[in-house]
């Protein structure tokens, strides 16, 4: 297991946009993280397979099972409490990454609310109300700006919350809170579930890998439901809660004629202010007087799907795609936040013309220019940084811009589904209900997550969502997992042909296509909220864990990942990560997680290293649940005269 | 825009014509702004009672009003 692909197929990415850039770098290469993979050979076995324990000086140790020596650490410890303290740190890591961009936004969406950051304006008042009630804010006649401003104040609060569960667990189904208060695990605010696993983990505290997962599941919800929720929900506020849109994605989006920007990151505060000003028409007269036809922006990764799902712009390319974006020569400036840059940008950019960038004072790096963000003059930065591109285009050399664009339909925020199930009338989700108990749509899956060198880019991620609509599953997806789709042409409602008959007529009926783009990775919390309106709204059991549902991130390689693998386990949904597993030297822990897990919190993690044995299993479970809600088996429909009527017991 | 009729066969075996699909050809240009549907502020807390009614209605929706468990 975790073993990465035989190098000899050379096969890198399925993209053929990618390829295109493979061949240009053939004669002088730029080294992308796949040579570098190829020269970390081989990594380190313990470290893979969490056994080795660095968290005190008198290690590091690794600690292996079955090796009498090895069976112990200095300290005593044994293996799956190693494997353990890894994991919900990496918990730790994954949550405090969505949850500090959370507050992040929360602090832009405060001092917007005060009129102190110029540019930001609340965009959906609905949305305000609807926090509004969440967070038992007064409506009534308030001016909009007084209610914001509570708002705000009580988001932020939430991330520090020290005491109570924090306010959005009161979303979920009943039934879930319940089994959260049961076991302990309803989640105060991110800030305190984080310290509290560094403590746990510290040398010589929390030693049962039971207790530690308990916190590791508060921590995890308090990403999923606190700090995640919060970022999406503000951002929506913000920006406007997402509605479908076309776009266009791929390294084809760059132009050879146009100043071209690229936002990498996660934050969609900087990319926002960024596109605003790019479309200016002193900007784009200022790129003409440079040689240029305008100036065309773009994003990688979330940055991407962020100013995507809201308005259209081109992303450029998932994660792996990064490297490869400059080395078309054709980025022009490349502006970074925060969140899954790679470390190399800088040394590639100067293989280039490319200014890049970093923007935010908690993702500093060296080799780059730093142009620190900050919301009070967020348009006059942002102003800067596209008047450095500009000058930047008479300095570009050669280009290979690949000829690969594709075209996809994104922005299905959960509240957009709804509408396009039942119109502003009667928005619903019972047509989707009524047609997983008919059958039509066996079940539903949501794919998400990276890319990972360690397995030919993208190529898990549309093999595994082709598999799963070919089954009737419907997809929902988000981050670099949502863009693989996009490019194979997945997320456009001509995919139905791709999908099972009952799919198809389902997607055909209500003019959606059978992989749906709900946003970044902070938007997982948005596949949460689509869960529970599927739970409310009734046949489908009382439970997240009761749905014929199923998740899995193919290509993971972030501590995000495991942290939003971990909050959808946590509330109830089986979860299947591939490529490599990082307890897998741990057979006790692991067994937890994949196993005994289930009977604590009603969903359980899997590894699976091909794509197709992780649809099989995926739809094994979708198929247990339909049979456990008694909708496995087409039910002959029988009319019902008065005799009959009479038998039907009416207690 | 003209009526588009295409023939399917019938549960009989039979062919018939009926109404194709009426969708205007190409990509829209514009996405689809529905949350503008929502005028006022009275309108938004109506359709949150209504549509958002998962969470905001009066009393709770679906399997969560169940008086015995699924």
């Amino acid at each position: 297991m975790a073993e990465i692909k035989k190098k000899e197929e050379k096969a890198r990415s399925v993209d053929p946009a990618c390829e295109e850039v493979f061949a240009t770098c053939e004669e002088s290469p730029v080294g992308f993280s796949w040579d570098r993979l190829a020269k970390q050979q081989p990594q380190c076995g313990f470290g893979m397979k969490g056994q080795c324990c660095r968290i005190c000086s008198m290690g590091p140790c690794r600690v292996m099972p079955d090796k009498e020596k090895y069976k112990y650490g200095v300290c005593g410890v044994d293996v799956d409490t190693v494997a353990a303290r890894n994991f919900v740190r990496m918990i730790a890591g994954g949550a405090a990454a969505h949850s500090d961009h959370g507050r992040g936004v929360a602090e832009t969406f405060l001092a917007a609310a005060k009129g102190e950051a110029k540019g930001y304006e609340i965009k959906d008042e609905q949305k305000l109300l609807q926090l509004a009630l969440d967070f038992g804010v007064e409506i009534g006649d308030r001016a909009m700006q007084d209610i914001a401003i509570e708002v705000g104040e009580k988001a932020l609060s939430i991330f520090g919350e020290q005491h109570g569960p924090i306010p959005f667990i009161k979303r979920a189904p009943l039934k879930r809170q319940e089994i959260w208060k049961q076991h302990s695990m309803e989640p105060r605010g991110v800030d305190r579930e984080v310290v509290e696993i560094m403590h746990r983990t510290h040398m010589g505290v929390d030693q049962d890998p039971v207790n530690l997962m308990q916190q590791g599941s508060r921590c995890a919800l308090a990403d999923g439901w606190g700090g995640s929720m919060v970022a999406t929900e503000l951002q929506d506020v913000m920006f406007g809660t997402p509605q479908p849109i076309i776009g266009e994605c791929n390294l084809g989006v760059l132009k050879e004629d146009e100043v071209n920007i690229v936002i990498h990151g996660h934050e969609p505060t900087l990319s926002e202010m960024v596109m605003v000003v790019s479309q200016a028409p002193e900007m784009i007269e200022k790129a003409k007087k440079k040689g240029a036809k305008g100036i065309n922006l773009g994003g990688i990764c979330c940055s991407a799907n962020e100013i995507l799902m809201r308005h259209g712009v081109p992303n450029v390319g998932n994660f792996l795609q990064q490297e490869l974006a400059l080395a078309t020569g054709a980025v022009d400036l490349m502006a970074v936040d925060v969140q899954c840059i790679m470390d190399a940008l800088p040394r590639i950019a100067k293989q280039y013309h490319t200014k890049f960038i970093t923007t935010n004072y908690r993702a500093k790096m060296s080799g780059a220019e730093h142009i620190q963000f900050d919301e009070d003059h967020a348009e006059e930065i942002a102003r800067k940084i596209v008047e450095m591109a500009i000058e930047n285009y008479p300095n570009r050399g050669t280009t290979h811009i690949p000829q690969t664009t594709n075209t996809l339909v994104a922005g299905f925020s959960h509240e957009t589904i709804n509408y396009l199930l039942g119109g502003v009338f009667r928005a619903a989700y019972k047509p989707l209900n009524d047609n997983i108990i008919n059958g039509r749509i066996r079940g539903i899956a949501g794919v998400v997550g990276c890319n990972n060198p360690k397995t030919v880019h993208d190529s898990a991620h549309i093999a595994l969502v082709k598999e799963l609509i070919a089954n009737d599953v419907i997809v929902l997806q988000t981050g670099c997992s949502a863009l693989a789709a996009a490019k194979a042409g997945l997320m456009l409602p001509e995919a139905a042909k791709e999908a099972g008959k009952g799919l198809a007529e389902v997607c055909e009926a209500v003019g959606i296509p059978p992989v749906l783009h709900m946003g970044s990775c902070v938007d997982n919390s948005r596949i949460l909220m689509a869960a529970t309106a599927v739970v409310k709204e009734g046949g489908l059991g009382d439970d997240i864990s009761d749905l014929p549902a199923a998740g899995a991130a193919p290509e993971w390689m972030s501590e995000k990942a495991i942290s939003i693998g971990h909050y959808f386990v946590a509330s109830g949904v089986y979860t299947v990560f591939g490529t490599t597993w990082p307890t897998a030297g741990a057979p006790g822990f692991t067994d937890l997680l994949f196993n005994k897990y289930e009977q604590i919190v009603g969903g359980k993690w899997d590894f699976a290293q091909e794509p197709s044995e992780m649809a099989r299993k995926m739809i094994e479970q979708i198929d247990n649940k339909r049979a456990a809600l008694g909708i496995d088996k087409a039910k002959e429909r029988v009319l019902y005269d008065m005799a009959m009527r009479r038998e039907l017991d009416a207690g | 825009m003209g009526e588009k009729k295409i023939k399917k066969e019938r549960w009989d075996g039979s062919e018939v014509e009926i109404l194709g699909e009426t969708y205007e050809e190409g990509l829209p240009e514009e996405p689809i702004r529905w949350r503008s549907k929502l005028g006022d502020r009275q309108q938004m807390l109506r359709y949150l009672q209504s549509g958002e009614r998962y969470w905001f209605s009066n009393d709770w929706y679906g399997s969560e009003r169940r008086k015995t468990p699924a």
